[in-house]
């Protein structure tokens, strides 16, 4: 008899497929609909510089503006959804690229502190470790009530520690612990083999500890 | 154009005039930089803290975003409920715990490039002659630039 699934197997097909849906989309828009906006809008900068009537240079103008302003948000968006450096130069690098468009998203500054070298993690477990670290940090921004997150990344020969620390509110960690916020950081680590500890005190602010053993 | 070096005192006057006559906790002015796409805010009252300085609004995303990329006003009844997209789409609402939010887009030369946005902690909401005293506070803010 044939065997079935089991559900850490269905859990990980799942996850994979949509990641392989997001990362095509967020290429599309980087690579496809972004270069052709950009192409117009090169093409309309041309246009606006040989044009001679007043009121449809700033007309054009106007429309360029609002050309760059979206190929703007394009290749935001692409950096939120995947970043295009996740699967070519690694996990730090994508990281440090969120954490710009963060920092200018939601005010809030995040120092980086890293400790040994970058070494280059199967892709899956990038992309989950990267995942884990931004529902680390949306949740930061809705709930923490901070201005200031601090990461540490320590490299071993043996794995990749990631702390993430906030001085914010703090919360109920048991009480919280089932909520999908949480459920699914604890859920992603798991299924590459890592680990995810919450910790957090009321008014003292949040602790957040992955550990991820290399095979 | 808005420059801070200029405008910065006047627009200010403008933003603690509503903070007083609007029942509003927080009264805030972003715009278009000089140079590039970036829309910052600039001026601002009531604030908690000093997140928007280094907020970058996205143009189309969250409701200052939105009434830029549509040159429409826009009212936030009760966030984060019955929003259009995700909470994390509205940085300035979740930076200083905005409830509610009624926001209305600055025009310079015929096309929307700011916004002056008028918040509140705990819903009250605006009665109709509030909204008009926001909207004459923002035609002061587009006199005071243009």
């Amino acid at each position: 008899m044939e065997r079935l699934p089991e559900k850490k197997e269905i859990s990980n097909y799942i996850i994979q497929s949509s990641e392989d849906e997001i990362k095509r989309i967020a290429f599309e828009l980087h690579e496809g609909v972004g270069q052709t906006l950009y192409s117009v809008f090169t093409g309309m900068q041309l246009l606006e510089a040989n044009m001679t009537d007043h009121e449809s240079k700033h007309h054009v103008h106007e429309m360029n503006e609002i050309l760059e302003k979206t190929i703007q948000e394009i290749r935001f968006l692409s950096v939120e959804l995947h970043p295009p450096t996740l699967s070519s130069l690694g996990f730090l690098p994508a990281l440090k690229s969120y954490l710009n468009l963060y920092k200018a998203t939601y005010g809030i500054l995040v120092e980086v502190e890293q400790v040994g070298q970058e070494i280059l993690l199967p892709e899956r477990h990038r992309i989950m470790l990267f995942r884990v670290c931004q529902e680390a940090l949306g949740n930061i921004a809705k709930y923490a009530d901070t201005h200031q997150v601090h990461i540490k990344l320590e490299w071993e020969k043996h794995g990749v520690a990631i702390v993430i620390c906030d001085e914010g509110i703090g919360f109920d960690v048991e009480k919280n612990r089932h909520k999908p916020g949480l459920a699914v950081m604890y859920e992603r680590m798991k299924l590459i083999g890592g680990n995810c500890v919450i910790t957090s005190t009321l008014g003292k602010g949040t602790t957040i500890q992955l550990e991820l053993p290399l095979q | 154009m808005f420059d801070k070096t200029i405008h910065n005192a006047a627009i200010m006057d403008i933003c603690i005039k509503t903070l007083h006559e609007v029942n509003c906790d927080f009264v805030g002015f972003a715009f278009q930089n000089q140079i590039g796409p970036d829309i910052k805010w600039h001026v601002v009252a009531g604030n908690q803290n000093e997140k928007y300085k280094h907020i970058t609004l996205r143009y189309g995303k969250g409701i200052a975003g939105r009434v830029i990329s549509t040159g429409s006003p826009m009212t936030i009844e009760d966030f984060p409920h019955d929003i259009l997209g995700k909470a994390l789409e509205y940085p300035i609402m979740l930076a200083e715990k905005l409830i509610y939010a009624y926001a209305v887009p600055i025009y310079l030369n015929g096309a929307p490039k700011g916004v002056f946005l008028i918040g509140q902690r705990l819903r009250k909401g605006l009665s109709e002659e509030e909204k008009k005293v926001i909207i004459i506070q923002a035609r002061s803010i587009e006199d005071t630039i243009s």
